[in-house]
């Protein structure tokens, strides 16, 4: 018997077996998640935020990065955080204050949500002052340049490599619509909290997000959750035994029963709404309808919460989407469509006839510029999704004529709006 | 342990059709027999990897036991390598324990449906009596349908298909002209669910019909 040909067999099968890795990316960095700003006042904040030159680090984060405070509301307390938005491997930073800190501190950890890379990192805010690195505590005078200059590693290993950034120019404050799928992020992308949870649905703005997209689903008993897939699998639940369409159970027994990636429990849309409304400053909620069915108890809880917002005066603007004829269909049953915003991602003829002041077109039908035109001069808002590859997101953002994009990585939507002049 | 399993066996099926074929006379015209053999067999079952109960159901029992009952219909030619097709039923695992509104049960079973390949070890030896004749080895790939049944506040009936594979080695025991007994074990793996058993069978062989 000739063995050679058959211990190759034998060995590339093994090679085969080994190559499952299980990829993780946890974050290592625990959060105080302690209310308050320290030293960092609103006015400090403000002149923080902006487009910095990266002077140390570029190899790893790119040549400049975007700058931006997003907040978590509970009751009377705000949690205050920083994002620093890259152009390189859909990189984020997410930071907190250091109230204990006698200067202006900021520590945290990076993510590259295309692979598993991670780290930790500090970094200390300074002015540039006649060509001095000085103590900043607010109050910049003309010609002096803030500096946040600190260090960065990698997983949990104590940072060492040098970073900093220096300031060149405020933010894009143009009106744009970073708009988060599945509530934030995707379980897929190894974020440290499930896609439609409503921990996402707190981290979002961290991610850059200024709305999210949730998709609805109906229980078997009719209650609207947040669910993505059309069935329980491991991609998105924790291992259970349990299989199925999602709808053949009842909320009692989800609830009890299934747990999402992450361990959270499968939140119903009024728990996401509720969370949005008072824990968030999210200004737009697309309800992507996954359901075939009344959508009665959607657009109540879509009025009950539009008038909570009003009264609250929150800018928050709460749409669902018709993402197939069925949906449509769904929507023209209803008997009272009024205060009944809509977001119509079918054509532009049937966006009109349902006047929908929205229309989200597909990316893959690429820029669409006369239907775009024609829309907006209708003054209907056009939205595209879902969109992920940077190259267009860039492209689509530097053309300017769509209101927003929906996509995965919100951290790149938001660093080309923002850095861009 | 199991990777070493599968090398070895994939090194043991590429003997055998190496084998086969270098044994072949090509001089030969007429073919046969043929036979389509008919196996069913039960036994037990043991789920052997990582299950999950829900934290939320307090005294939780767990049991990775069951019965299974496998069909297998395989073609016999006149050279080594068999095929066939096997379905049944093959309990997983199931848990229960006491959920806020009352006792939880959950049972998780497989059915089978597999595209079959087998070969006995006969190259080591060449009589019908010998030990090697009657020891095989047997692999097959294609699906698994996945059913989860819940009982808790109502009961839920599921099921998914998952793509998977399995191995098996057996033995086989003649008595009788058309009739022989054997004993397999078998590992079932459905790759999407992550349900993996090993079950270790009694068969009941039956040559229902050679040409």
């Amino acid at each position: 018997m000739r063995v050679i040909p058959y211990v190759l067999i034998s060995f590339l099968f093994l090679v085969f077996l080994g190559c499952r890795k299980q990829y993780e990316a946890p974050v290592p960095y625990e959060f105080a998640n302690a209310p308050g700003a320290g030293r960092f006042t609103a006015p400090v904040r403000q002149s923080i935020e902006g487009v910095y030159g990266v002077t140390d680090g570029a190899a790893q984060f790119g040549e400049q990065v975007a700058l931006k405070w997003s907040y978590v509301l509970d009751g009377a307390d705000t949690t205050h955080f920083l994002s620093i938005f890259t152009g390189v491997d859909v990189c984020f930073f997410n930071l907190e204050v250091e109230p204990q800190a006698d200067i202006l501190a900021l520590t945290g950890y990076w993510r590259k949500l295309v692979n598993t890379e991670t780290g930790r990192t500090r970094l200390a805010v300074r002015v540039k002052r006649n060509g001095q690195l000085q103590r900043y505590s607010g109050g910049l005078t003309a010609g002096d340049t803030l500096v946040l200059d600190g260090v960065y590693g990698n997983r949990t290993a104590e940072p060492t490599q040098k970073l900093t950034f220096t300031y060149r120019r405020p933010l894009n404050q143009k009106p744009f619509s970073i708009l988060a799928h599945r509530s934030g992020g995707r379980t897929s992308d190894l974020l440290s909290v499930s896609e439609n949870s409503i921990e996402i649905i707190r981290l979002a703005s961290r991610l850059g997000a200024t709305g999210i997209e949730i998709d609805v689903r109906y229980t078997k008993d009719g209650v609207p959750i947040l669910y993505h897939d059309n069935s329980l699998n491991l991609r998105l639940i924790q291992k259970n035994g349990l299989d199925g369409a999602i709808e053949k159970y009842t909320y009692q027994q989800l609830q009890t029963f299934v747990r999402l990636i992450n361990g959270e429990r499968i939140p119903t849309l009024e728990e996401a709404l509720e969370t949005i409304l008072t824990n968030t400053t999210l200004n737009f909620v697309w309800l992507d309808t996954k359901y075939i069915g009344p959508m009665d108890k959607v657009q109540a809880l879509q009025q009950k919460f539009r008038q909570r917002a009003i009264l609250a005066r929150r800018d928050l603007r709460i749409v669902i989407g018709l993402p197939t004829q069925g949906a449509v269909d769904a929507y023209n049953a209803l008997p009272d469509k009024e205060n009944t915003p809509i977001l119509c991602e079918l054509d532009t003829a049937i966006t009109r006839s349902l006047n929908a002041r929205i229309w989200a077109p597909r990316w893959t039908l690429g820029p669409q510029t006369e239907e775009v035109l024609a829309m907006k001069s209708e003054n209907r808002t056009v939205f595209v999704w879902t969109l992920d590859e940077p190259k267009f997101i860039e492209q689509f953002i530097t053309e300017g004529r769509f209101d927003g994009i929906l996509s995965n990585y919100s951290p790149v939507v938001a660093y080309y709006h923002y850095i861009g002049q | 342990m199991k990777n070493l399993f599968i090398v070895v066996l994939t090194v043991l099926l590429a003997g055998l059709s190496e084998t086969a074929g270098a044994q072949s006379d090509s001089s030969e015209t007429k073919r046969g027999p043929y036979t389509l053999v008919v196996s069913v067999g039960g036994g037990l079952s043991y789920y052997s990897t990582r299950l999950g109960v829900p934290s939320s159901l307090e005294q939780p029992t767990v049991s990775r036991f069951g019965i299974p009952a496998t069909l297998r219909v395989m073609w016999h030619p006149d050279h080594r390598l068999r095929l066939g097709l096997e379905t049944g039923l093959v309990p997983m695992y199931s848990y229960q324990g006491n959920a806020p509104a009352s006792r939880a049960r959950v049972r998780v079973s497989a059915i089978p449906i597999l595209l079959v390949f087998s070969m006995p070890l006969a190259w080591l030896s060449g009589t019908e009596r010998s030990l090697a004749r009657r020891l095989a080895v047997s692999g097959g790939t294609g699906a698994y349908l996945i059913r989860s049944h819940l009982e808790y506040a109502g009961v839920v009936n599921s099921s998914r298909p998952s793509v998977g594979w399995m191995l098996g080695g057996s033995y086989t025991q003649p008595i009788g002209r058309k009739f022989r007994v054997a004993t397999e074990l078998k590992w079932f793996n459905a790759s999407a669910t992550e349900d993996a058993a090993f079950v270790l069978q009694l068969q009941l062989v039956w040559r229902a019909f050679s040409w």
